[in-house]
């Protein structure tokens, strides 16, 4: 059984969902920004949540769903692209069971659920990646990119390696659940 | 490194008793559990190496469109949307407008958009390859497969293709005819001249006769007048087809005078070497074999592609043909009709080094509030695992119930007789070397508890919650460090829901060198039709035994590798990778 994750006490808020976000992590714009509950956003990652669509009222721009990991550094910032003359931000959805490695840059329009997305990646705008997939540590998706299901992607660009397994899921699931439950409090 | 467990497919071979580990034939049995199946029927374990796979959908990867079959052949296995990859880097290639996009944000924006002027042409951006560069514009920014498609059909290296698919397709159909009939019971009576094919090809012959007949420039086909052919041992007696009734196949464009025509090869190429300016000029090995349908020298030859398409994939059983996998048919669903994976049946079993977690969780500890983006996991692994040779260290494993009822484990290591490198429990003869370390497990059998839904959604937290701290890998490897541990090294550790934590030890040579990895199996019985389940049953073995009927045993082996032994006189560092 893998020893748990131990983060500083004072650092993180945890609020009444389970979602424990770092004080150290910028969050622009949170009454634009979801969280499903029990999603980590660690210290030093930066969530644009301030980039919304002109208009008036309130506008969803960025939602994570349950058990989420937004790693160190991490940016997440809405796509954006001038249509018809018009400059405009679009909304960011990512499901459940989707992990985030460390310094990834992230401008997708969509992210399924049971997503992973290693280390150190671009993930361009308006990127759409599907259930159970995966991106390598390091890899860059260019803009527009579709990530189809159960499908590993890497390299520079992105590419498509191999089919993931049956059971990809599961795999995913528990592991994102276990994350959660190791990342523990030390100190008052 | 951290230390790891996989698990044996026999990949229905004769013996079930995998190869030693220090083969290299090992890697290819092991598995990591979740890639493998399970069938019912064989009570057996199934891997992708051995199942016999059929394709249940095709469909395009970038527009996601699924294809019908019957599509497919004629568009050539690939998308015929508007989905193109770059020759250059393979990304996706966008459709844009050639009026210059809005850039009124002062920087370079990325044409997206499909409203604008025509021409169309296709861009890549992440190369910034297009299409206007090879010539290729469009009027419209939809169909485009369409568009193209004349120049694709008229190219010389696809009209080449059609001309050999229309030569080799009598004998693709005779040959499919023939396997598709010659599984049929043999009820057919031969007919009197071929009476002498005596393992009867009578159906095929039959067939191609018939094909023959009814089309008019087919010979009659027969395999045994072929050297290639597979299907050796008889003699052919046959008098009138003993020859290669295929006919000799004429290329469109004769090769000597190709290069003339301009599709490259012989002194075309070498002239055009020789002026080369720039290394890009020449299309990379990738560029030309695997992102194009003709393999142009030049990288300014080098087309857009129509975008391969992907398949879901149904699995059988290669021995009892029982369907393990059957995916849903909508193509970018993750749900199966049919799901048989080996998780659902074998307990899941994982491998920890308690002395490599204790450092591993210091470090954690150590680094707490700094940033861990340069200490990662994998930093710590490494610096942790080392095992020193000559030493003793004691390692977990930890076993998980996926089944609704107790289960009963015994674990053992497995003999390995043509001992060079011998890993054999305790004894092993002394060989002309000496056995480089000795594996201790628990030799009585253990129960695990039964899994219940609950557990897994309820109590998550509480299994490890702060208080349980202790009862983690720090605790337990502090506690063993003060020498009170190595009364307890062996046997069960812990039992907690439907996980139960056995400790076994390893006894490192003093003049060892390599990896620490040897086979195990492990055996355990369950009750093989039990719909209620039993509470409160610690399992003790007596009571399972008493209840023979009901009791099944399946066993498996495993290969546990606990990483790389640091060898006496080196300096540790040699052994970091
Ligand atoms: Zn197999
Ligand atoms: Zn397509
Ligand atoms: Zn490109
Ligand atoms: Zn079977």
């Amino acid at each position: 059984m893998d020893p748990p994750i131990y983060y500083s006490k004072a650092e993180f808020i945890e609020t009444d969902t389970g979602n424990k976000v770092s004080r150290r992590a910028t969050i622009a714009g949170p009454q634009n920004i979801i969280l499903g509950g029990k999603t980590i956003i660690s210290s030093g990652a930066i969530i644009r949540g301030d980039l919304r669509r002109t208009g008036p009222g309130h506008a969803v721009v960025i939602s994570l769903g349950r058990y989420c990991l937004v790693g160190e550094g991490c940016v997440m910032r809405p796509p954006y692209k001038t249509y018809r003359g018009n400059f405009n931000y679009y909304p960011m959805k990512i499901g459940d069971h989707v992990h985030i490695g460390a310094s990834s840059v992230v401008e997708a329009a969509t992210i399924g659920n049971h997503v992973e997305i290693g280390k150190n990646c671009v993930i361009g705008k308006f990127t759409i990646i599907k259930d159970c997939a995966k991106i390598a540590d390091n890899t860059i998706i260019p803009p527009n990119t579709v990530v189809p299901a159960l499908s590993l992607f890497a390299g520079s660009p992105g590419r498509f390696i191999e089919d993931l397994p049956e059971s990809t899921q599961e795999i995913v699931e528990a592991h994102t659940k276990q994350y959660y439950t190791r990342f523990q409090p030390l100190g008052r | 490194m951290t230390p790891t467990l996989l698990y044996h497919c026999p990949c229905l071979s004769n013996s079930p008793v995998p190869p030693p580990p220090h083969l290299a034939s090992s890697s290819y049995s092991f598995h990591p559990l979740h890639t493998l199946f399970f069938c019912e029927e064989c009570d057996a374990v199934r891997c992708n190496r051995c199942v016999s796979v059929e394709v249940s959908t095709y469909y395009c990867p970038n527009c996601l469109f699924e294809v019908p079959s019957a599509s497919v052949r004629a568009e050539k296995n690939r998308c015929a949307r508007n989905c193109f990859m770059c020759p250059n880097c393979r990304n996706t290639l966008s459709v844009v407008p050639s009026d210059p996009p809005d850039s009124s944000d002062g920087r370079v924006a990325i044409p997206i958009s499909t409203v604008g002027e025509p021409p169309f042409f296709l861009y890549c951006n992440h190369c910034r390859w297009d299409s206007a560069e090879v010539g290729i514009t469009f009027e419209k920014p939809t169909g485009l497969a369409a568009q193209l498609q004349k120049f694709e059909d008229s190219a010389p290296e696809s009209l080449e293709f059609d001309r050999l698919k229309e030569h080799f397709e009598p004998f693709l159909r005779a040959s499919s005819l023939s396997s598709s009939t010659s599984n049929a019971p043999a009820a057919v009576p031969s007919s009197a001249a071929h009476s002498h094919h005596l393992h009867s090809n009578s159906i095929t012959a039959a067939a191609s006769a018939a094909l023959a007949r009814d089309i008019p420039g087919v010979s009659k086909y027969n395999p045994l007048s072929r050297s290639t052919s597979t299907r050796g041992g008889i003699g052919n007696k046959d008098r009138s087809t003993n020859k290669d009734e295929m006919s000799v196949y004429k290329s469109r464009v004769d090769i000597s005078t190709a290069s003339r025509l301009g599709s490259g090869g012989g002194d075309a190429d070498v002239e055009y070497m020789r002026h080369l300016e720039t290394i890009g000029e020449v299309a990379s090995l990738e560029q030309r074999w695997t992102n194009s349908w003709a393999t142009p020298l030049q990288t300014g030859d080098l087309k857009p592609l129509r975008i391969p398409l992907h398949s879901k994939r149904s699995k059988r059983c290669p021995a009892c043909t029982h369907i393990l996998i059957k995916p849903e048919q909508k193509a970018q669903s993750v749900r199966y009709k049919i799901k048989l994976v080996a998780a659902n049946y074998l307990p899941a079993i994982t491998v920890a080094l308690p002395h490599a977690q204790q450092i591993q969780s210091e470090a954690a500890k150590r680094t707490l509030g700094k940033s861990t983006i340069t200490v990662t996991d994998d930093d710590r692994g490494t610096a942790a695992g080392g095992m020193h040779a000559g030493k003793t260290y004691p390692f977990h494993l930890a076993l998980t119930n996926p089944l609704y009822d107790p289960i009963q484990v015994r674990l053992s290591v497995q003999r390995m007789h043509v001992a060079t490198t011998s890993s054999a429990e305790g004894g092993a003869p002394e060989k002309a070397r000496r056995p480089p370390f000795a594996v201790s497990l628990p030799t009585s059998s253990f129960p695990i508890a039964a899994f219940a839904e609950a557990w897994e959604y309820e109590d998550d937290e509480d299994m490890f919650g702060v208080d349980d701290d202790d009862e983690l890998g720090l605790g337990r490897a502090g506690r063993e460090k003060d020498g009170r541990g190595r009364v307890k090294t062996v046997g069960v550790l812990e039992k907690r829901a439907n996980v139960t934590v056995v400790g076994g030890e390893v006894v490192i040579g003093k003049e060892a060198r390599g990896g620490v990895k040897f086979n195990m199996l492990v055996s355990y019985t369950y009750r093989s039709d039990d719909p209620a389940p039993s509470e409160g049953n610690e399992g003790s073995p007596s009571k399972a035994a008493a209840k023979p009927p009901e009791i099944k045993t399946f066993a498996f082996y495993t290969v546990v590798d606990l990483g790389a032994i640091i060898p006496k006189e080196e300096p540790r560092s040699d052994m970091d990778f």
